[in-house]
């Protein structure tokens, strides 16, 4: 296709966010979470929601050196502060639409400040309310990351901003002649892969590899699904792009063995590296890693569930994040790469039921990658009967 | 001029420091507001930290966004352009309800962003609760708060015809007396001086002003509760502060019914993302009754069909030539340097503070409050006092009662 000018390339990005992304209704408020490093990104979805029929674009801009302004020099009270008036806000999104860039300007920004502190800064109350958006499906909403120079160098080791915006491009299929379609079709492929596997049934999940022997149980009430949502009143979204992934929330009470990330993550305003854990019933109970340990340690404390799964999700090779061969150090990419699980909040929209009950219900939600050609996936059935589900990062079943 | 030696680091510091310390005067265990623009973010940040070492128990920052704006005058519907998000009145709300400290920060660095669209719409585009609602508190002196320009290209580009934000920058330093080895001692000379000039005011019972020169003929009746103020204010409960960095002023609050004359503006105003240039404007009865400039007029008349007592005066202030703004000979395009280089007045909403008795009859109320400079040193100022004696106030920018 001809080369798009920059102005084109945002304009047509905006475009797909707002429209396929947290497609925006006629008359819906738009809230969009960003941060002033992404104000260029932010300024051309507030012009798209406006061109499809937003009534009103709340931009909230946060700044990370504010933050660390708080951590460092505030008190102890200001860390977990959030001001009534953004519980305000989050509360008028429902029945709105939401959008949240990311992309870390500066990805070791907090890095030399007190992890615990660190941990704690953040406004629980807000996750609290946006969590009950997410059971009650009353938001529609989408994540889209904004290449920037602090991004790039820390994926590139120099500050390349047109090759991260390329990669970009291209794993949210920018790069095709008419992208809506391109994601309809993508999309299609994914809600078969589902499909399949929740027709299946199987009992559990085993994951085996280099470090890792690991099964986890699946609940009977949940289904593996793509990222293609609908709120409850049935507006259609996808809440990540890219997405490759199917998903599903597991039993948070039958876990066991031991994991060893397959890729650093990124979390907190560092980067965790060679991440080994440990399962017993359900629970991490040990934590292991090269780089960034007590990050994860805070953070599975932080209440007495985050240390329980949340999510399981698998990825083939043929993901556009997986082709790239780059790691993003951004969740919303490397997530996409490859396997991955999360430990902390399940994911309601894959769970009839009431939360707590099988689906874990935590104030954390963190994605770590499991994945790769060394990684088998098999699924197991009640009796007993193993299913090969991914080798040498090939899907082995229909679909 | 100063800032010699000083890193940028250094210098975004010191600069907090006395945003927070002087002109806030931010109080341990306040709550902490910052208002700016996404490109203010290096100041914004550094007021943040100060706020922080000040003791402020949180500091709540809030970004705003001329495109955003842009975006929302070219595509929201009309009874959208001033409507006010909940969130964002509770916000305000909560600010006064705390007695929260605020820093506000203006610098525009796009100042021409909004040239090209309907003037009526940028006009309307303003947040009418929020505006009441930042009135009241005001009126009610609620909060200590200052307001402090941040220096950037394109304001720069603005000022000199070519991007030099680090002339600027020395410019500013020099206005908030930044270039002085003490900067705090400085400010305490200068708020008493001009305190001195609010006195002697006072002092005499002006009953009018009276302003002539070329295009300016303006006669404006104050109230005999009218009060001079200097640099300083203070809260209804008696904390002080410096609300404008820099501020060279004395002014008060007139009887909005007692405006008669015309007035030719000596200075461009930035209004609304336009600029205002040759403004006239003519007064029968307190009301502007006539609006013409060689740019820019509709923005201003759309300003003033806001509401019903726009178009009525709410302040008059007396700048001489040892203003630091003025020695600098530049027009900044932002009412917060330009207002403090010469005498002004502003049509919209009065300062409650200036007047005995707070919102009186006379005093005005209104959502809007726009300054434009009427001052310079082909500007006659004389004071009618309350038994008819005319005093001569000012001659070649020259304060004549020091």
């Amino acid at each position: 296709m001809a080369a798009l000018t920059p102005d084109e390339r945002l304009a047509r990005y905006a475009e797909l966010t707002v429209r396929v992304g947290a497609n925006v209704q006629q008359g819906q408020t738009v809230f969009l979470l960003t941060q002033i490093d992404h104000a260029p990104l932010a300024r051309a979805i507030a012009t798209a929601s406006y061109e499809a029929g937003a009534r009103y674009v709340d931009v909230q801009y946060r700044d990370q050196h504010v933050r660390k302004a708080m951590i460092e020099l505030g008190p102890d009270e200001a860390l977990d502060h959030t001001p009534e008036w953004l519980k305000t806000l989050w509360h008028a999104a429902e029945g709105n639409a939401l959008i949240a860039t990311t992309g870390d300007p500066e990805p070791e920004l907090l890095a030399d400040l007190d992890g615990e502190r660190v941990g704690r800064a953040r406004m629980k109350e807000l996750n609290e309310i946006m969590r009950a958006q997410m059971v009650a499906r009353t938001v529609n909403w989408t994540g889209v990351a904004y290449p920037n120079d602090g991004w790039a160098a820390k994926v590139f080791g120099e500050a390349d901003v047109e090759r991260l915006w390329e990669a970009v491009a291209f794993c949210t299929r920018l790069d095709e002649a008419d992208p809506v379609a391109a994601w309809r079709d993508h999309m299609a492929e994914l809600e078969m892969r589902a499909a399949t596997l929740t027709e299946l049934r199987f009992d559990a999940i085993r994951y085996t590899g280099p470090g890792t022997d690991f099964t986890v149980g699946l609940l009977d009430n949940a289904r593996w699904m793509s990222a293609l949502f609908h709120t409850a009143s049935g507006i259609e979204y996808v809440p990540n792009m890219p997405t490759e992934e199917i998903f599903t929330t597991p039993d948070c009470r039958r876990a066991e063995g031991t994991l060893r990330s397959t890729q650093p993550l990124a979390l907190l305003g560092d980067v965790i590296e060679g991440l080994e854990l440990t399962v017993k019933d359900g629970k991490i109970v040990d934590v292991q890693a090269d780089r960034g340990a007590d990050l994860v340690r805070g953070q599975i404390a932080s209440d007495d569930r985050a240390a329980y799964f949340g999510e399981l999700a698998l990825v083939d090779g043929g993901s556009r994040v997986g082709k790239t061969g780059i790691t993003f150090f951004d969740t919303l990419f490397d997530e996409n790469a490859t396997c991955h699980v999360a430990y902390g909040f399940g994911i309601p929209e894959v769970f009839d039921g009431e939360p707590g009950e099988g689906m874990n219900v935590s104030s954390v939600h963190t994605d770590f990658m499991i994945g790769g050609p060394e990684l088998n996936v098999d699924g197991l059935t009640s009796d007993g009967r193993s299913v090969p589900i991914l080798r040498e990062d090939r899907w082995q079943l229909p679909g | 001029m100063a800032a010699a030696g000083l890193t940028h680091a250094e210098r975004l510091k010191r600069y907090a420091e006395l945003a927070v310390r002087v002109g806030a005067n931010v109080q341990e265990g306040q709550l902490v507001e910052v208002l700016g623009r996404v490109e203010h973010a290096p100041v914004v940040r550094a007021v943040a930290a100060a706020a922080y070492r000040a003791g402020a128990r949180y500091v709540d920052v809030y970004y705003s966004d001329q495109h955003l704006r842009r975006a929302l005058i070219e595509h929201a519907a009309e009874d959208v352009l001033s409507w006010t998000p909940p969130w964002l009145l509770e916000r305000a709300r909560h600010i006064g309800d705390e007695r929260a400290a605020v820093v506000a920060l203006t610098g525009d660095a796009e100042p021409e962003l909004l040239a090209d669209l309907p003037g009526e719409r940028v006009g309307k585009a303003r947040m009418l609760e929020l505006a009441e609602e930042n009135n009241r508190q005001i009126n009610e002196q609620l909060n200590n708060w200052t307001v402090v320009g941040v220096p950037n290209e394109g304001w720069s580009k603005q000022m000199f015809g070519e991007a030099d934000a680090e002339r600027l920058w020395e410019l500013v330093e020099f206005c908030v007396r930044l270039d002085e080895d003490d900067p705090v001692q400085a400010w305490r000379e200068h708020v008493a001086r001009i305190g001195r000039r609010a006195r002697e005011l006072n002092e005499l019972k002006v009953d009018a002003l009276h302003f002539t020169g070329p295009g300016t003929d303006l006669r404006i009746g104050l109230l005999p509760e009218s009060r001079w103020q200097g640099c300083e204010s203070e809260t209804a409960e008696g904390l002080a502060y410096v609300a404008n960095m820099p501020t060279e002023e004395v002014f008060t609050t007139p009887d909005l019914r007692r405006t008669e004359g015309v007035v030719r503006s000596t200075r461009p105003l930035a209004l609304y993302g336009q600029i205002v240039k040759g403004l006239e404007v003519r007064f029968e009865g307190g009301r502007i009754v006539d609006v013409t400039a060689d740019e820019g007029a509709d923005v201003v008349r759309g300003q003033l069909k806001t509401d019903e007592h726009a178009p009525f005066l709410g302040e008059v202030a007396l700048v001489d030539g040892t203003s630091r703004i003025g020695k600098t000979g530049m027009t900044f395009f932002d009412t917060l340097f330009d207002e403090n280089a010469t005498c002004h007045v502003a049509y919209g909403s009065a300062y409650a503070e200036a007047v005995e008795g707070g919102v009186i009859d006379g005093v005005n109320v209104s959502t809007v409050h726009t300054d434009f400079m009427i001052g310079g040193p082909e500007i006659a100022v004389d004071a009618q006092t309350a038994d008819g004696t005319v005093v001569p106030l000012l001659r070649d920018d020259v304060w004549l009662l020091d």
